[in-house]
């Protein structure tokens, strides 16, 4: 009887033990693939390897079809489509790109035109391997084939047309946001509980980690020569996050900064801050929301931002950092400051 | 039948199974930890989403792998890694130096170098900018 008794104890205790490493607890799995002309990563809370797999290929499937319609740079594109049709031929578009399009044409409204993705045509006259750019005179031609308004879209037939012949449209402002967006839609049809979705630095995530804590997200040092140097962390769930900077394609010469973002009404890049972190529910918004913010300025960028709904953290061109006030219960500094030598 | 009776019945076989499972049990806890443990050491060199290299952080080494359009070199020297040299235009990869954790990308030259396993013991889960 008290053998019995022990036995049985030692049975639990096996019992216990293997139920504690082989069980059907919650884990994270993570799975990277270079697309869209960049890095992107999903992350997914599973209890089961093959639901995680296969919610993951899902979302990079939706990610491979967005890419396929909407790459600036692919001649087969809907977006070259419409490119080529500009001043003469309209163009009949699948619903996803008309989607794209008119939620860019409505960033485009509520930012006064500081997002514009007809910028298209001055992106291609910046080369930031040659470090060339265009020229006063270049500029002055080009911009009056910039202009959101010179946009005409029919939604009942899902029509885009470009006025003004040689016009481009390039929505690499809010392609990435948008794409994360899918890819989060993706992973909760096929039931995922929590995820996090990085297309390069426009991540949305939802859910909580098995441990039940948020999601954290570092903001790059804009200064810092290493990529995973961050001068903050967000917590998150249930948001999105996209950081605009001028240190991601940039060239200097003459003691001048030519960066990516450019300013819509002049044509050159914008200047006054260095980086800005918008937060908020979708990262379509983030994504082209940091653009316009970026355009804006510090105080403009920052109202606008806030007047939608959205939060900002802004480095200005002398290193200094500011936030919006909603930010603080997630939001933790590491630095206090950036260092600026330029 | 109280507790402290089962004790001193217990003969000398018993004890030996319950040391044999406490041993076990504990064990395993440890094998389990120091396998996690090692898993951030792991640097993976892919090419075009395959991985051709599984190396060790803590082992300085270089390597070359070949991309779409030419030889990325990859050097890992007191626990960092780095691109030193690569085919690609912009040479981003270039010039993001060296890093401990993370990832280094050359969209250009589909090379992707990453620090840590799937499940990497990072202290943030994404960096934005």
């Amino acid at each position: 009887m008290k053998r019995l008794l022990l036995f049985t104890v030692s049975l639990l205790f096996i019992a216990f033990t293997l139920t504690a490493c082989g069980s059907k607890r919650e884990r994270l799995f993570k799975d990277s693939k270079v697309m869209m002309d960049t890095f992107v990563s999903i992350t997914v809370v599973s209890k089961s390897e093959k639901k995680a797999r296969e919610a993951m290929d899902a979302a990079f499937q939706e990610l491979k079809r967005l890419e396929g319609l909407l790459d600036f740079y692919s001649p087969k594109s809907e977006i070259s489509k419409i490119n080529k049709g500009s001043g003469g031929v309209p163009v009949s578009v699948t619903p996803t790109t008309f989607s794209l399009i008119n939620t860019a044409l409505e960033v485009s409204k509520i930012t006064d035109g500081a997002f514009d993705i007809t910028l298209g045509v001055l992106n291609r006259r910046y080369d930031f391997f040659e470090k060339h750019h265009p020229t006063e005179s270049e500029i002055k031609k080009l911009l009056p084939l910039v202009g959101y308004k010179k946009i005409v879209i029919n939604p009942a037939l899902r029509i885009v047309f470009l006025k003004k012949p040689g016009m481009m449209i390039d929505p690499g402002g809010i392609t990435k946001g948008f794409a994360a967006d899918r890819a989060i839609e993706v992973l909760k049809a096929k039931g995922i509980k929590a995820a996090l979705v990085a297309v390069a630095g426009d991540i949305r995530a939802y859910g909580l980690k098995p441990d039940g804590t948020p999601w954290v997200v570092g903001i790059r040092d804009p200064r810092a020569k290493s990529a995973d140097e961050v001068f903050a962390t967000l917590k998150l769930t249930d948001m999105a996050v996209s950081t605009s900077g001028d240190y991601e394609r940039y060239f200097i010469e003459k003691g001048v900064r030519y960066h990516h973002i450019l300013d819509p009404e002049t044509g050159m890049p914008a200047r006054g801050v260095i980086s800005v972190t918008v937060v908020g529910p979708k990262a379509t918004y983030t994504d082209s929301l940091a653009t316009a913010a970026f355009v804006k300025g510090l105080k403009e960028g920052m109202k606008m931002v806030e007047k939608n709904g959205y939060m900002a953290v802004v480095v200005d061109s002398s290193g200094r950092i500011y936030h919006s006030k909603g930010l603080e219960p997630m939001l933790e500094l590491l630095k206090k400051h950036i260092e600026v030598r330029d | 039948m109280k507790f402290i009776n089962l004790f001193r019945d217990t003969r000398p076989l018993d004890w030996l199974v319950l040391i044999l499972v406490t041993t076990v049990s504990v064990a395993s806890l440890f094998v389990a930890r120091a396998t996690s443990a090692k898993a951030s050491d792991l640097v993976t060199v892919e090419v075009k989403g395959k991985i051709v290299y599984r190396l060790s952080l803590s082992k300085d080494t270089e390597v070359d792998v070949k991309g779409p359009l030419g030889i990325t070199h990859v050097v890992i020297k007191d626990r960092r890694v780095r691109v030193t040299q690569s085919p690609c235009p912009e040479k981003i990869c270039v010039r993001q130096g060296w890093i401990s954790r993370g990832a280094i990308v050359c969209v250009p030259n589909r090379v992707v170098v990453t620090v840590g396993t799937e499940i990497a013991d990072r202290s943030v889960d994404a960096i934005t900018g």
